[in-house]
């Protein structure tokens, strides 16, 4: 295994990362699921109906997406594809026409069994600078992607 | 001839801790990677499976509600599936819980393809009133 050495410590910006969020967008991610019928996420009419909102909103699930995706940029997929974790509140609705910026730090490292253990809280603004979703990710790098000990 | 909904109407108060439903199958295709990729923006995703929302479709094919509203997810991730596969998911009840006067209930699954590699667990916490978040969203 030999994947690119880093260290990480606290304190460590991981992003940003912007989506810019488009109905075609909700709609392909729902229907990459074979997802097809009207929802709260692709027809205004059920949002208005089950939410009571005046327009569709975004699966949070798509919020979990961006975060992988910030989380795996930083860490790099040989290993947040394996040990990676993103656990978000969602706070505000993302809606088509919204651009999201996702940005997370380091809040600490602890040594686990099977590697280094990085913790990161992140938060989702969207473009007016509310708080759509907090939370926190980690992931455990294999001693083989770390720095040699002293 | 309209299809029969054989759905059990939730009783949040009956629901048990630890129900775990069905196993279902289903193929990750290369199609739905790309969709996902594309609905995403992002080229690299590697867990489309989130989409699919593996954890609660067994509970919304039990029990008919009046819809939710995703509170909270937790994604862990363990091995990207593999296009064409077949995956496994174990969906099961793992918590309820009631918070200002909100029911919410959460459900948690984990997929594993037909090689038995794990692929990934998720949790998500739903609102089960949400047209409560609806009427905040839009004050």
């Amino acid at each position: 295994m030999g994947g690119v050495e880093r260290s990480y410590a606290e304190g460590d910006a991981v992003g940003p990362l912007v989506k810019e969020i488009t109905q075609e967008a909700i709609n392909l991610f729902e229907g990459s699921a074979g997802l097809s019928g009207p929802s709260q996420f692709t027809d205004e009419e059920a949002a208005r109906e089950t939410l009571g909102t005046s327009g569709t909103v975004a699966s949070g699930r798509m919020s979990i997406s961006f975060a992988l995706e910030l989380m795996r940029r930083h860490f790099g997929s040989e290993v947040f594809n394996r040990t990676g974790t993103v656990d978000l509140r969602f706070i505000r609705p993302v809606r088509p026409g919204d651009a999201v910026t996702f940005t997370g730090e380091v809040t600490g490292t602890s040594r686990e069994a099977n590697g280094l253990k990085v913790d990161v809280k992140i938060e989702v603004q969207n473009q007016r600078g509310d708080t759509t979703a907090v939370g926190i990710g980690s992931a455990i790098v294999p001693n083989a992607f770390l720095p040699a000990e002293e | 001839m309209a299809d029969v909904d054989n759905r059990v109407p939730l009783d949040w108060d009956a629901l048990e801790v630890g129900e775990t439903f069905q196993k279902f199958d289903y193929v990750l295709t290369q199609e739905m990677i790309d969709d996902y990729r594309r609905g995403v923006m992002d080229p690299e995703a590697a867990f489309p499976t989130i989409s699919h929302k593996v954890d609660v479709r067994q509970f919304n094919a039990k029990y008919s509600d009046n819809g939710s509203v995703n509170a909270r997810c937790a994604f862990h991730c363990y091995n990207s599936p593999i296009p064409g596969k077949k995956l496994t998911v174990t969906a099961w009840v793992a918590d309820k819980y009631l918070r200002r006067g909100k029911n919410y209930i959460v459900t948690e699954a984990t997929s594993v393809d037909e090689d038995g590699r794990l692929i990934d667990r998720v949790i998500t916490h739903e609102l089960k009133q949400p047209w409560e978040v609806g009427k905040k969203w839009e004050g």
